[in-house]
């Protein structure tokens, strides 16, 4: 049998003292961030029960990590944020007036290919906007995403913002549906011209409307783009969805955001899930989006209770890469003190005393206690970077009140 | 700057071609070397060359902006990226092959092996497509040789012309997909750098336009 004691399984890594700073620093602006904004923390269990994740189809199986309980009833580790704030705000939240604003801070686990810097576990931020289906409710998630990654320090954003409705409304106006809609979408979403317009010789659409399914694919713009479009299609529920999206541009712009956004009509996703507008973000020197987010009203009713609902999630873990490929990385603040003392009576009182006045004064102080002397003690503090080497000696009884008086 | 991810070898060259005509000077990456990395700065591009099943994944991972390969191995590697270009050339077809005796009845047999080289295409193929358990026997070359000496039933693998198989008494059992180069382009780049990589694909689709007519 091999031994793996001295490893970490595929895809979970140690996270090292500058990078857990990073961490930590990004989760509490993101916390006073979304407490600023009225969003009420959550915490939901790392595991749930395999039912949760898998009942409204959102997540296929073989990306969750399972176990099963004593019973023989199949667990699974925490997915993502939001299927298991849907279920509280479903059960034990059922009672709670709406809108309901939460929010989470978590690791995340996701069972897929590992290496090339993509994790298994990963730290994700988001929120959860419950209980208002308007375009208002969906600018505020993207306004807050946006704040986010600026808040982190990513300034270099692209928020890329699409409309799952609008592709079903051409869809049913089409008279196109099940595998064949399935199909189409998947082909538009991966942008794949080549496949579409083979696909759209065998549709039978008249040449206006094979030119416009040609075209989802690669429209990118912001009001141009709806106006556009507002004059190609003729049913209803494609042109409620291009109202949603002009009144959120609209509200971006008020929130003085718009420089951010631009519409990307060919970004699908999981049709599953979504079911309204949805939105990723990007930034420079990862390969990944950064933020992911929409409204996906389905899935409050698949718990039970029938709720409008809209959210994001920011990869913490992505952030911190982006953040140091962009050369923007934090650095972690180091230990401004370290305090030694001789073997005399006395001194080791008066260097726990030194230690406790200068942390209370916010220093990062090092108390030594490996009993070096005062050489051995400023080499320590140099290969450390530890700015200041106090000692304290049993004759010098003036030495504390000095040290800390210079400060 | 644009960072093009491209498999040594006759891909490359018709890409670099095709980049030429299309008004975009490669000429670093043509003088024969043993660089991975060919860059010239002044024309905002880097040519990175990788092994083919490896450009998806430079690709996805956004180590490279755009890359040219194979369908097969896009089919294969299944990443999350934009296909967006069909370069036309590096035409073939992915197939299941057989002995010949079994062309019209090859449906009958139950439990069939399968050798190939792109096991996700065959399983997907038969699990999704044909709705099918098979199994599925890896190999990494010669793949005709698995039916002749018992080894699996039939194969899936990619012909061109198809000469290999008859050669070896093989037939074409059905077709999977239509294989070609195609231009691939990693999902943040497409926004982030619109402003460069927009541009090139027109031109690239101009080019093909004027080398279809």
């Amino acid at each position: 049998m091999s031994n793996y004691r001295f490893h970490t399984p595929d895809g979970l890594s140690d996270m090292l003292p500058e990078d857990c700073a990073a961490k930590r620093k990004i989760e509490k602006k993101l916390r006073t961030l979304f407490d600023s904004s009225g969003y009420q923390e959550i915490e939901t269990p790392g595991i749930e029960f395999f039912d949760v994740f898998a009942c409204g189809k959102f997540v296929s199986q073989e990306n969750l990590y399972k176990m099963t309980d004593q019973e023989g009833r199949i667990l699974a580790l925490r997915y993502d944020g939001t299927v298991p704030a849907a279920r509280l705000a479903a059960t034990v939240l059922k009672d709670h007036p709406v809108p309901l604003r939460l929010s989470y801070v978590e690791n995340m686990y996701r069972f897929r290919e590992s290496g090339g810097g993509r994790q298994r576990e990963f730290a994700q931020a988001g929120v959860e906007l419950l209980g208002v289906s308007n375009a208002q409710a969906d600018a505020e998630v993207i306004a807050l995403s946006i704040a986010s990654a600026l808040e982190i320090g990513l300034t270099d954003l692209q928020i890329a913002i699409g409309q799952v409705d609008f592709f079903l409304g051409l869809m049913e106006e089409w008279g196109i549906a099940g595998e064949e809609a399935d199909l189409i979408s998947k082909l538009v979403d991966r942008k794949d011209s080549v496949m579409l317009e083979k696909m759209a010789d065998r549709l039978n659409l008249d040449e206006r409307d094979r030119e416009t399914l040609l075209m989802i694919p690669t429209l990118f713009g912001t009001y141009e783009t709806i106006d556009y479009l507002w004059e190609r299609v003729r049913g209803d529920r494609a042109r409620a969805a291009l109202t949603n999206l002009r009144d959120v541009l609209e509200t971006l712009e008020d929130y003085g955001y718009l420089k951010y956004v631009s519409l990307d009509m060919g970004m699908l996703r999981s049709l599953e899930y979504y079911t309204g507008m949805i939105f990723k973000g990007f930034t420079h020197e990862v390969g990944f989006p950064i933020i992911s987010g929409g409204r996906y009203d389905r899935v409050m009713s698949v718990f039970g209770r029938d709720l409008a609902a809209v959210g994001f999630s920011i990869g913490i873990t992505l952030c911190i890469a982006a953040m140091h490929r962009q050369g923007r990385a934090y650095a972690r603040k180091a230990t401004d003190a370290v305090i030694g003392y001789d073997n005399e009576p006395g001194s080791r009182k008066k260097a726990i005393e030194a230690a406790r006045v200068l942390r209370k004064k916010k220093m990062k102080v090092i108390l030594d206690c490996a009993g070096k002397d005062e050489k051995a003690l400023g080499e320590y503090a140099k290969s450390n970077s530890i700015g200041q080497v106090i000692f304290i000696k049993a004759d010098d009884g003036s030495c504390l009140e000095e040290e800390t008086e210079e400060k | 700057m644009i960072t093009i991810a491209l498999s040594k070898g006759r891909l490359a060259d018709r890409t670099l071609e095709l980049l030429e005509a299309a008004g975009y000077d490669c000429s670093m990456a043509k003088e024969d070397s043993r660089k991975l990395i060919l860059e010239d700065a002044a024309a905002g591009l880097r040519f990175i060359m990788a092994k083919p099943a490896d450009v998806p994944t430079y690709v996805e991972y956004g180590a490279a902006d755009i890359g040219v390969v194979g369908k097969d191995t896009l089919m294969e590697e299944n990443r999350q990226l934009y296909e967006v270009i069909d370069l036309g050339f590096g035409a073939c077809r992915m197939c299941v092959c057989g002995p010949e005796k079994l062309k019209g009845n090859f449906n009958r047999i139950p439990n069939k092996r399968v050798a190939s080289k792109y096991p996700n295409i065959t399983r997907t193929y038969f699990e999704k497509t044909k709705r099918e358990s098979v199994e599925i026997i890896k190999l990494n070359g010669s793949v005709e040789l698995a039916p002749l000496i018992g080894l699996a039933e039939v194969i899936v693998d990619i012909v061109e012309s198809g000469r290999t198989l008859r050669e070896n008494g093989l037939d074409v059992l059905e077709v999977i997909a239509d294989i070609s180069a195609r231009l691939v382009v990693n999902r943040v780049s497409m926004k982030m750098k619109a402003k460069e990589i927009m541009p090139m694909l027109d031109a690239i689709r101009a080019q093909l336009g004027k080398d279809k007519e």
